[in-house]
């Protein structure tokens, strides 16, 4: 295989490194590079995700007693369905972005807390504090490379996005980045399932319940 | 200069390159009158996407839980639901 690029040793060791990101990803048995924002755009995931909200949001309509023991009575169930919609999201992403895995590990912890709860004097703290500690611990090495790679008022704005993108506060410029752009896709397409849901919901009960007074939304937008 | 260039792993076309890729993303790209954009301008405009993204979420989802509340689960409603999802 003839490499064409030119011969500064930089260069090569970036294709170097590329090749072996490649090895990498293709030895963890996953088809795609890192999250590839695309595939948030394609039918099948929406069809998928939709079909795992709905089910979700009949769980929660069920009965959230009997999901979160009683500990925690007071999310509203507009707030309860966001979870789920954001929990499904997470799944979607089959653990291969940061942000996913952080909500999904933030709401075992917070299961796992509950559930601690109800049992016995509360230990929660502690796994939660252990948790923290791994992942600043972590994340402070990155921390001191990311200020290498982005002058200071970016990394204001940097620091700000962070803290908007689940689990990506302390991650290196270029991660975040990566990051944001997948979690955007993955919001959209969120969004989009959302609304064809909410829209096909309510055009079911506007025609179950005729007469049941004006429904705005008759028309499409 | 050098130097610091050979000990950071990311170079700094990947970190452009990562940059377009979101600003094709955001919604100002429609408009785009080439890429003036500066990086502190689309980071901006970043967070502000994700906050209004965040709060239609929440809208939706507010929506849902009323529309589902209202819901009968055996209605023939949901079922065309179910079959139209699958």
């Amino acid at each position: 295989m003839a490499s064409t690029s030119s011969s500064t040793p930089a260069a090569e060791v970036e294709v170097e490194e590329r090749c072996r990101k490649r090895k990498r990803a293709a030895r963890a048995a996953e088809p795609a590079a890192p999250a590839q924002p695309s595939k948030w755009r394609t039918r099948r995931e929406h069809e998928i995700y939709s079909s795992k909200l709905l089910e979700a949001i009949r769980v929660v309509r069920a009965g959230p007693s009997a999901a979160a023991g009683a500990a925690a009575p007071a999310p509203p169930r507009g707030r309860a369905v966001g979870e789920a919609a954001d929990r499904e999201l997470a799944v979607a992403a089959r653990g291969r972005t940061h942000w996913s895995r952080a909500i999904l590990a933030s709401r075992r912890r917070r299961l796992q807390a509950a559930h601690r709860a109800r049992l016995r004097a509360p230990a929660s703290p502690p796994s939660r504090h252990d948790a923290a500690a791994a992942s600043a611990s972590a994340a402070s090495a990155s921390a001191a490379a990311a200020k290498g790679t982005a002058t200071p008022p970016l990394a204001r704005k940097a620091k700000v996005l962070g803290r908007l993108v689940p689990g990506c506060r302390k991650l290196s410029f270029p991660t975040l980045l990566a990051e944001t752009t997948d979690y955007i896709a993955a919001l959209q397409m969120q969004v989009r399932a959302m609304t064809a849901l909410a829209e096909a919901l309510s055009a079911v009960s506007a025609t179950s319940s005729p007469g049941a007074g004006s429904s705005s939304s008759s028309s499409p937008l | 200069m050098s130097s610091r260039r050979s000990r950071a792993s990311v170079s700094e076309e990947e970190i452009n390159e990562l940059i377009s890729r979101l600003q094709t993303l955001l919604p100002s790209a429609r408009r785009r009158v080439g890429r003036e954009a500066s990086t502190t301008k689309l980071l901006k405009e970043t967070c502000s996407y994700i906050k209004s993204l965040h709060r239609e979420v929440d809208n939706l989802s507010d929506r849902l839980s009323d529309l589902m509340a209202t819901m009968d689960h055996n209605s023939p409603g949901a079922e065309i639901i179910r079959s139209l999802l699958r």
